[in-house]
């Protein structure tokens, strides 16, 4: 029983943070139906200099600022040099690659730096021997930490979408681009915003997952990208809340198989998962249909 | 005023427009009409940015905005009611408005703007908590309608409304511009197919065929013309073309 | 420039210099030769990527796992089951094939970019399983004591292979590959293959179903992989999972980027450039994330066709070049003759058909026939259903209620592919051409759905695909001529005016020799002179029994052909008839024009 609620809260809790990371790549998606293939390795980034800076006694709030206004800055770079320029070209290759690209160079940027091998994260939130206690079972504080960060932005970024003006306008561009225009909408000014957006939620959550994990690897981004494509589409591409539901099922699942199977059974429940929400419902389950226009 | 003097637009190899000068000047509607391909929609989308134009240029009230990106002529008060009932179908219709409304710089209150709005359009009153897509052709068109003339815009530009609507819906989108036309300083350009419809009430017009004017004149003009000038337009002469090409 | 291009792929040069490598191997110390060896693995991987993400438009970001499962099923088969070394190796391609088949599963009814990120988790599981799986890969400490070249204990039959016999059967194999990849792209399988990464829709009109198309490319290239992988396992003899993580599947996709997408002579010189440069470069070793990060990002603004750009070599998709016309041959005529249309019974009846989308009722209702050899026009106002009664008998919309009878089946809900492939082909309002085809190679892919011969016969240019594909091309040949296209025959469609797109996008329908014939708008943008062409190319369908039907608002130029016109409006029949009688019908005018004010004063 201790060790089934430890996998639900370990689960729920690097779930919420996929959805995190989920909204992000969401972000970027409705305003320009391009999927950043480097968001995985921009969290890492941004945990990695966070990492560094608090390591070197830097405060731990300016720390965790310069690394979000940095991520912000990544994803400001991706989408004027690798996305701008490539949307002109029909069909996804180009962006796939110069996204994908981006990804890597900062990969290799890091493993220069830091090494290749695993950094220890510094404990920012609570400390990682702080423990409650919840039906026999002593639950670290850093996971209910994280769980409740994330469903609070992922609710945040929810209503702001739904109640604030720039929310109108990005759920405008989304749907209609040169609607948006025509009624007073700066639409790439509202993109640009979008990716900045995308560049801080990918920051916090590399934090928040290294604060649990204990460890920024320069080679979790891709794996962390993966596995938040897989919360969102489960969720429906374009779906805030359903990367919520999507990431938490993402979650859970993967510790539940992790502990009572083997770790290797793990890796393979999100690809699973993926296979089959693309064969048997591909729009996911808040998404829409695609239709083909003639 | 809007003058339109020498446009061309082009969607790759295809010549869409080709060098079509127009004047609209306020206080009346100013029609468009052409059978399907003959350019009004390009030229009207050229006219409010949404598609660049290859050359020409754009004139609103003597100010050169054939540089400007759509947003800034929206916000300079040009107005474009897409083709084919363009609207947010996700949102409702009170947010469709909201959009409409907060991105152009208003003036004023936008509670009065919409109370104006319901006043016009009791039934949008009714359904302002529906999706959008819910909604019948005329209740769009009716929204489309709002949110383009929600700013009090001195120029709008209209593309075929009454398509696919009811004639009872059409006489009261009809009523509802030559309304807003009649407050004074506004230019209001309508694109129809429906040659006649948009004879009834504008005061002068443009014929395009092949993305240019082939004809122009006031209202008195086209309708004289109406019954075989306009009919050879659309429907083609009824003479055999000689087809002399050599084997 | 072009020059040099032409020389370095030219078959007998490259001929030449395989002899001489092969030659050469002998006098090389070890080491070069298992460099060239690397090489030719290099190639094969980038030929994989070259038909998937060049000529198919999919992206693999996860190739290295069917390298890795080639690898490993070849040495596990030769090691551990005694299999024979050619048999392993045939076993290896199988098994990399079947696994990219599956993998592209939801190809078609996904974007590819979700397929995209399939493949990067593909790619990251079969990395992790070598490591997890000890039992059958050996996981992280490796696998030792396959047979290999290097060691010397690889053996076919009782002899020793040592390296330099291992690299002249490699770079036989290589050539073979290369030449039966070079066949397939230039049969109309590589055709399809392009058209559907350029028009899925377009495609789908020609009767090629992009599922299939993706599934099928998909498939060539991991066995390819496969196949590169058993190479791999034994000159080594020696497999670790590090060999096969994301950053293999990022070189074999930067090599097969920087040779150039679409080019097959461009993905050798990726693979000679990348299997050097790390071993000549040592800060490239060090630095090598950063840099391949910075290709990736820049390649396709700065280089987008690769080395192969530079050297403008270009790979043509029709065998014209391998075939040699025989001047002797009489011409053939553009279309075959079918036998007289049957007096009893339309080719195709549409039942009651209505089209509902969310609540628009774009068809009402509809109702009509359509018998062989007849021209029928199809207009109406804007948003009558015109296109919308097209969309739904091509296969692209199903329609809400109402049955399609064609040649006795209710083709109602098929998709487009299936109902081009019956017999019925349609044009679009916008030419979809293949903008990097010429305007032959565009036409002949109109002939897609009648060639018979399969994928096989295509690759290994037998003579029964040879004889296809020249049939086919002297028919290609007729029908330019009589479209008047014959000077633009090897002229780049992208770079020629729209008039000519437009007639040889209904050349290309004509090439399908098809029993009905959808135009959906021709004659819109077309000077007199191709107008004039149109009216011929409809006459020459309608001569050899097609039945036609066009959608326009050229009137006049409907005069021309038309026996029938029948006016749509608001998704409903208002008028069936003849020309002359529909301009004077109140009806029509009324729907065109309006109803008439009573004048004022």
């Amino acid at each position: 029983m201790d060790f089934l609620i430890q996998m639900l809260v370990s689960g729920l809790s690097v779930g919420a943070v996929y959805a995190l990371v989920g909204l992000g790549l969401n972000l970027t998606f409705w305003t320009t139906r391009v999927l950043n293939f480097g968001q995985g390795s921009v969290l890492m980034a941004g945990a990695m200099l966070t990492a560094v800076m608090v390591g070197t006694g830097v405060n731990v709030f300016l720390a965790v600022g310069t690394s979000l206004a940095f991520t912000a800055f990544i994803l400001w770079v991706v989408e004027w040099g690798g996305v701008r320029p490539l949307r002109r070209f029909s069909g996804s290759m180009g962006w796939v690659v110069s996204t994908l690209g981006i990804g890597i160079l900062l990969q290799g940027v890091a493993s220069w730096l830091f090494g290749t091998q695993a950094v220890a994260f510094p404990d920012v939130l609570f400390s990682s021997a702080d423990t409650v206690e919840f039906m026999g079972a002593y639950i670290s504080l850093q996971y209910i930490a994280v769980f409740v960060i994330s469903v609070l932005i992922v609710g945040l970024m929810e209503l702001f979408l739904r109640r604030s003006i720039w929310g109108y306008g990005v759920r405008a561009v989304a749907h209609d681009r040169d609607l948006a225009a025509l009624m007073g909408i700066p639409v790439s000014r509202v993109v640009v915003l979008s990716f900045l957006a995308s560049g801080v939620l990918a920051g916090i959550a590399g934090i928040l997952v290294s604060q649990v994990s204990g460890t920024v690897d320069p080679n979790f981004g891709l794996h962390l990208l993966i596995l938040a494509f897989v919360a969102a589409v489960v969720g429906g591409m374009g779906s805030a809340a359903g990367s919520l539901v999507g990431g938490l099922a993402l979650g859970v699942m993967e510790k539940l198989v992790g502990g009572y199977i083997s770790p290797a059974a793990a890796e393979v429940v999100a690809f699973v998962l993926l296979i089959g929400v693309l064969t048997i419902r591909p729009q996911g389950l808040f998404g829409k249909r695609e239709t083909v226009k003639v | 005023m809007l003058e339109v003097r020498n446009l061309q637009v082009s969607y790759g190899a295809i010549d869409a427009v080709r060098g079509v000068s127009l004047t609209a000047r306020p206080d009346g509607i100013t029609a468009l009409i052409g059978a399907n391909g003959a350019g009004k929609s390009s030229l009207m989308r050229a006219i409010s940015g949404v598609t660049p134009a290859k050359a020409g240029q754009i004139l609103l009230d003597g100010e050169d905005i054939t540089r400007l990106p759509p947003h800034e002529r929206a916000r300079r008060g040009l107005a474009h009611a897409l083709e084919g009932r363009r609207i947010f179908h996700q949102h409702t219709v009170e947010e469709n408005l909201v959009t409409a409304w907060h991105f152009r710089k208003p003036r004023g209150k936008f509670q009065a703007a919409l109370d104006s709005v319901y006043g016009n359009f009791p039934i949008l009153a009714q359904r302002r908590a529906a999706k959008a897509g819910t909604l019948s052709g005329g209740q769009q068109q009716m929204l489309i309608l709002s949110m383009a003339t929600l700013h009090q815009p001195r120029c709008v530009l209209l593309d075929e409304p009454s398509l696919g609507l009811a004639p009872i819906v059409v006489a009261q989108i009809f009523d509802f511009i030559k309304q807003y036309c009649a407050q004074g300083g506004r230019v209001v350009l309508l694109s129809e197919q429906m040659a006649s419809l948009a004879l009834r009430v504008a005061d002068f017009g443009y014929v395009l065929k092949h993305g240019q004017a082939v004809f122009e004149g006031s209202r008195e003009v086209l309708t004289r013309g109406a019954g075989a000038e306009l009919s050879s337009v659309y429907l083609g002469a009824g003479k055999p073309r000689s087809s002399g090409l050599p084997r | 420039m072009r020059q040099l291009g032409q020389l370095l792929t030219n078959s007998w040069t490259l001929g030449a210099l395989a002899l001489a490598l092969a030659l050469g191997a002998g006098h090389a110390d070890t080491g070069t030769v298992q460099m060239w060896s690397f090489v030719v693995i290099n190639i094969l991987l980038a030929q994989g990527i070259n038909l998937l993400t060049g000529i198919s438009g999919q992206i693999s970001l996860g190739h290295a796992g069917f390298f890795a499962i080639g690898a490993y099923s070849s040495a596990i088969a030769l090691k551990s089951w005694g299999v024979p070394f050619p048999l392993a190796i045939v076993m290896a391609t199988l098994a990399g094939s079947a696994v990219g088949y599956l993998l592209a599963g939801p190809a078609g009814r996904v974007r590819e970019f979700y397929l995209a990120m399939m493949s990067l988790g593909f790619g990251l599981i079969v990395y992790e399983l070598a490591r997890e799986l000890r039992g059958v890969t050996g996981g992280v400490m490796g696998m030792r004591g396959i047979p290999s070249s290097q060691i010397g204990t690889l053996q076919v039959f009782g002899w020793h292979i040592d390296t330099v016999a291992y690299f002249r059967i490699l770079l036989a194999m290589l050539l073979g590959v290369m030449l039966l990849l070079r066949n397939f792209v230039k049969s109309h399988y590589g055709r399809a293959l392009y058209a559907v990464h350029v028009s899925e829709v377009a495609a789908g009109s020609l009767g090629i179903s992009q599922a299939a198309a993706k599934r099928t490319a998909y498939a060539v290239s991991a066995g390819l992989a496969g196949l590169a992988g058993a190479c791999y396992a034994h000159m080594i003899g020696y497999l670790t999972p590090e060999s096969f993580g994301l950053m293999r599947s990022i070189e074999i996709l930067v090599m097969s980027i920087v040779g150039g997408l679409g080019s097959l002579a461009g993905q050798v010189y990726g693979a000679v450039l990348f299997t050097y440069l790390p071993q000549k470069l040592q800060a490239f070793n060090d630095y090598q994330y950063i840099v391949y990060g910075l290709i990736l990002v820049f390649i396709f603004t700065l280089l987008p066709k690769g080395l192969a750009g530079l050297l403008r070599t270009q790979t043509r998709y029709s065998k014209l070049d391998q075939l040699r016309p025989d001047p002797g041959e009489p011409p053939v005529a553009p279309l075959s003759v079918r036998p007289p249309a049957a007096a009893d019974g339309p080719l195709i009846r549409v039942e009651q058909v209505v089209m509902e989308f969310a609540g628009l009722r774009a068809l009402a209702g509809v109702s009509l026939d359509l018998r062989a050899g007849s021209i029928t026009a199809l207009v109406g106002p804007n948003g009558s259903g015109k296109s919308t009664l097209v969309n739904v008998i091509s296969g692209i919309y199903t329609p809400t209620a109402g049955r399609i009878l064609y040649k006795g089946r209710d083709i109602a809900g098929w998709p487009s592919y299936k109902v081009a492939r019956a017999g019925i082909t349609r044009t679009f309002q916008d030419p979809r051409n293949v903008p990097s085809f010429t305007v032959r190679e565009n036409i002949l892919m109109g002939a897609h759905r009648r060639y018979r011969h399969g994928a096989l016969a295509a690759a290994f240019n037998t003579p029964v695909a040879r004889r296809e594909e020249g049939g086919f091309l002297r028919q290609v040949d007729a029908l330019m001529q009589a479209a008047g296209l014959a000077e633009y025959a090897d002229a780049l469609m992208g770079q020629l005016p729209y008039g000519i797109q437009r007639l040889a996008e209904v050349a290309r329908a004509l090439a399908s020799d098809a029993d009905l014939l959808l135009l959906d708008e021709p004659a819109a943008g077309l000077s007199e002179p191709e107008s004039e062409r149109l009216i011929e190319l409809v006459r020459l369908a309608r001569d050899h029994g097609m039945a036609v039907m066009i959608i326009d608002h050229h009137m006049d130029f409907l005069a021309e052909l038309a026996e029938q016109v029948i006016v749509f409006e608001a998704g409903d029949e208002i008028y069936r008839g003849d020309m002359d009688g529909m301009r004077t019908d109140p009806a029509v005018i009324q729907a065109y024009l309006g109803a008439e004010e009573p004048a004022h004063a």
